[in-house]
């Protein structure tokens, strides 16, 4: 695929995680191999977390790492389980 | 979170989807309204997606509209009808006339039929045809049900339960509240939360089902009503692979909603249904039957509760 085939699939995707009371909070799923260090998220100045990432079309699982507890988004637009049978969010990407 | 959902009421495959290996089809099965709406502006949205499916032959089979004979026949001389049948259904995909008890008998007719012509991985999709697909948030839904059968194939799921997004003092969220939850809670209280940590409808008309899973459902006792009840039930006592996807905001048309006759009959078969499917997994147990007495008991409480209710804000 060439690089502006590849690009032309990706995506740029609003990540919000509302926990104010937080200390660190990241996001994992199946694009980052739920790997914890990979997309942290930023404290907003309302005290909400933030990161925006690129993501390719298609259905996507995710979750929010709040203090290291997993943590469904209560915006998201789906519900499955990831491999390891824990509930986890559903983003697509059109 | 950003909502990256399209807007309009295309349903074109997602990438990945596309991207990955063509193995299956995804047949598409419409369920004709059993009441007539007086017009046809819904139909004709929704028929301009199935059109598109349609000629969508490499991802798509042959769509099925299955259309009860009652409703046939209380619309034969309807020339609106008879127009739309022969040059919208007709020739969008294949019709299926059939004598059926209730809508879930239209399932079990539509999906059976795509499953015999079907392959072990293809997708089975049903559409519910009595929703406002004309208006504009209906345009917008239909442009998210493709996501039902994408998240099967892409995720690798085995039933995708399309929810539809009401308020609370929707007649629809009632019944399940006070009825279909409360009645599971009591007959199978452990797949109850298993379910509702995944929908709040589990009598949604929207779904997506595996051809494996499918088979299993089919050749299961079939129950003329509240199936989705029973598959939500079998996935979860079969560690089947769920998943929820919200399909937007869309209510059926007027014809189809719940009064109070309407919604305490759901009740009661929920009931039913719920008790049969008990009695099935059990029967074979030393002390089944003082088990069952029990529970009936319980439910026998719940639905007079139930119905209490719902009379309370329905009536």
């Amino acid at each position: 695929m060439s690089s502006y085939g590849y690009q032309k699939t990706l995506r740029a995707i609003n990540f919000i995680c509302n926990a104010p009371q937080a200390q660190a909070v990241s996001l994992v799923g199946d694009f980052n191999n739920w790997n914890p260090s990979s997309h942290p998220m930023k404290q907003m100045p309302d005290r909400s977390w933030l990161v925006t990432i690129e993501l390719k079309h298609g259905h996507h699982r995710y979750a929010f790492l709040v203090d290291g507890v997993l943590t469904l988004d209560p915006r998201a637009q789906g519900i499955t389980r990831n491999d390891k049978n824990e509930r986890v969010s559903l983003v697509p990407v059109s | 979170m950003k909502k990256p959902t399209a807007a309009n009421a295309n349903p074109r495959p997602t990438r990945a989807a596309r991207d990955r290996a063509p193995s299956g089809k995804i047949h598409p099965v419409i369920i004709y309204p059993f009441k007539h709406a007086g017009h046809f502006e819904d139909l004709e949205s929704l028929y301009q997606m199935v059109a598109r499916l349609a000629a969508d032959k490499s991802r798509y089979a042959r769509p099925l509209t299955v259309v009860d004979r009652k409703t046939h026949y209380q619309l034969e001389r309807d020339q609106a009808f008879e127009r739309f049948r022969n040059q919208v259904m007709a020739k969008h995909s294949d019709i299926i006339d059939a004598w059926c008890v209730d809508t879930c008998q239209m399932w079990y007719t539509g999906l059976g039929r795509a499953f015999e012509s079907g392959g072990e991985n293809d997708i089975y999709w049903l559409i519910p045809g009595d929703f406002n697909y004309g208006t504009a948030v209906g345009q917008e839904v239909l442009g998210r049900l493709h996501d039902l059968p994408e998240i099967i194939e892409e995720l690798d799921q085995d039933l995708c339960i399309g929810e539809i997004a009401t308020d609370h003092n929707n007649s629809k969220q009632h019944i399940d509240t006070y009825g279909t939850f409360a009645l599971l809670y009591n007959w199978f209280p452990d797949e109850a939360q298993e379910i509702r940590q995944f929908t709040e409808r589990p009598r949604s008309e929207f779904f997506a089902i595996r051809h494996g899973f499918l088979r299993e459902v089919l050749t299961h006792r079939w129950y003329p009503y509240e199936q989705t009840v029973v598959m939500l039930l079998l996935a979860v006592l079969n560690k089947k692979r769920i998943s929820r996807f919200d399909v937007g905001h869309i209510s059926d048309l007027p014809t189809g909603r719940d009064l109070l006759p309407s919604a305490m009959q759901q009740v009661e078969r929920t009931e039913r249904v719920v008790k049969s499917l008990w009695r099935e997994r059990h029967h074979t147990n030393p002390d089944w039957l003082s088990q069952y007495r029990h529970l009936e008991v319980q439910s026998d409480q719940v639905r007079r509760t139930a119905l209490g209710i719902l009379q309370n804000l329905l009536a």
